[in-house]
């Protein structure tokens, strides 16, 4: 299926995460960390460490590992949303 | 039935949490089991393929587990998937907000925690940087969505999941570079009783050791990541090794140049709930830390509120769905339904095996001191706050010698994460440098919400 990364058409397979087509789509950093700025992708893909925060269908800080793919579904990565 | 019509709610549909619903229903109790996840099953079943390699052939439960997530269409079960439980207030009475959105309130006969385990880590100087992965996240791409996060990947930290993870890369096609474990060879070896008492387990550990050996990865032992470097994304890992000590042997370090780096050493029990609710926790080095304290029926210090699985001591699968079949029976006689008696003493007595068996399995995670110590200051331990060794020492040597204290003075433990990621460690650190056993240092305390909510969903 297709989602949309920051506003670029990828490919996606139903039943994964976001944070695995993501993953496979090439896209690791994925929010900027508070205090240092630095790139941030998940660690723990299983919704408890936070650090795969992402804007999904226009509502912010979603976890990627949490959340399966819809068609058509848009993905806002390192927009700064992900607190 | 409505959500609100339940008899016993079940927090958490792992092996323990489906075992117990599944045995509960069979008695015509109305249950509401919730989980987080998309799916039922837990970390251990998720969608596990039907040829899931060697462990089917060593795990008859797998087997067994499969067959009750098969069945969880019973009518007296209803199954909220990515439902958050915020809370517990008022004796029983949880705050649970479904999928993103209403949030409403339950108050149950009984309640069962069965919320299982996290991964914990030992921070490096660099484990921030993208392309470092836990090496449960690894699993869970590789089980549910058939991915490799790299073609090559580097696995270290401690105990004996990172062989588990880099036999299934291995069997997916992807190639281990090598496997780096800060624990010794020495350490595995268990006694002979329980050797005989968990043959099985340890025929799936060696097999998998074997494949590892064929397919020629590089298996080290008392090697100890030290360092992950890379501009944007993780580009080179530097390890070291370790004396017999514990100490890093000076000029030993290896560098290592990968894409993916999978990391964990070992697991802590997920007791936020349970404490919120009031439930006294138990403190054992070797069944995982902070844990909740239970009675042989699995009934917590709180009267109905029950707790299975990782929560009363790290042991593994079969001994959550032993503990979630013991606390089933246990709610089912507090309801005067009739329980087999032979058959829970017999769990009873299985359980105890499996708790011996997570003392081994524990032990081999064991951060020593010198580890601790060896942490670079520029690591970041608290990563929801940026917050670094350095700056915990300088806490430390302050005087902020306490969970609660070092969060007032750092926010450390405060960010989205709730202190679940750093929490564990930093209790080694303080008990390291505030020269105190483990059971002198508290956890973190929990309030409600125990994870992030949105507002909205709070307003009605």
């Amino acid at each position: 299926m297709r989602i949309w990364v920051n506003g670029r058409p990828e490919t996606a397979y139903e039943g994964e995460t976001v944070f695995a087509a993501l993953i496979a789509s090439g896209y690791l950093t994925l929010r900027k960390s508070h205090r240092f700025k630095e790139g941030r992708g998940g660690l723990c893909g299983m919704g408890v460490c936070y650090e795969c925060l992402v804007t999904i269908n226009g509502s912010p800080g979603q976890r990627a590992c949490m959340v399966e793919v819809e068609e058509g579904m848009e993905i806002g990565i390192d927009d700064g949303k992900g607190l | 039935m409505t959500a609100k019509d339940c008899d016993v709610v079940v927090v958490g549909s792992g092996i323990a949490g489906i075992a117990a619903a599944r045995k509960m229903a069979e008695s015509h109790l109305r249950i509401l089991l919730l989980d987080e996840n998309l799916h039922p099953g837990g970390q251990i079943l998720r969608h596990l393929p039907k040829t899931g390699g060697v462990a089917q052939h060593f795990n008859s439960w797998v087997k067994a587990g499969q067959s009750i997530v098969g069945h969880l269409k019973d009518k007296r079960i209803t199954l909220m998937n990515q439902a958050k439980v915020l809370g517990i207030e008022d004796q029983r009475v949880l705050i649970i907000e479904e999928n993103r959105g209403r949030t409403f309130e339950v108050k149950p006969r009984a309640i069962l925690f069965a919320t299982g385990a996290r991964e914990r880590f030992l921070p490096f100087k660099g484990w921030t940087l993208p392309g470092i992965f836990s090496t449960g996240a690894v699993q869970i791409l590789i089980k549910s969505a058939g991915l490799l996060p790299a073609r090559q990947i580097l696995i270290g930290g401690g105990g004996l999941f990172l062989f588990t993870v880099a036999y299934e890369y291995v069997r997916s096609r992807g190639r281990v570079l090598a496997l780096l474990d800060q624990g010794s060879l020495r350490r595995k070896l268990p006694s002979l009783t329980l050797l005989f008492a968990h043959i099985l387990k340890f025929a799936e550990g060696s097999s998998y050791l074997g494949r590892l050996i064929f397919s020629r990865v590089e298996v080290r032992h008392d090697t100890m990541i030290m360092e992950a470097r890379g501009e944007k994304n993780l580009q080179e890992v530097v390890a070291g090794r370790l004396d017999r000590k514990g100490r890093l042997i000076q000029g030993s370090e290896k560098v290592y140049r990968t894409p993916a780096l999978a990391v964990g050493h070992g697991f802590v029990p997920n007791i936020e709930l349970p404490q919120v609710a009031g439930c006294t926790l138990t403190y054992d080095g070797t069944l995982g830390g902070w844990i909740v304290k239970v009675n042989e029926g699995l009934e917590t210090t709180k009267e109905n509120i029950f707790a299975a699985g990782e929560i009363t001591g790290m042991g593994g699968a079969q001994k959550s769905m032993i503990e979630g079949y013991i606390s089933a029976a246990s709610i089912l006689q507090k309801f005067g339904k009739r329980v087999e008696k032979s058959s829970l003493s017999r769990l009873k007595e299985e359980r105890r095996k499996h708790l011996c068996f997570g003392r081994y399995f524990n032990a081999l995670y064991k951060v020593p001191g010198h580890a601790i110590a060896s942490i670079a200051d520029e690591a970041v331990v608290c990563r929801c706050e940026d917050l670094t060794m350095g700056d915990i020492r300088k806490a430390i040597s302050e005087g902020h010698d306490t969970p609660g204290a070092i969060k007032k003075a750092l926010r450390v433990g405060m960010g989205n994460c709730q202190g679940r990621t750093c929490g564990p460690v930093l209790h080694d650190i303080l008990s390291l440098y505030a020269g105190r056993p483990g059971r002198e240092i508290p956890p973190f305390s929990a309030r409600i919400p125990v994870k992030p909510v949105p507002m909205s969903s709070l307003l009605e």
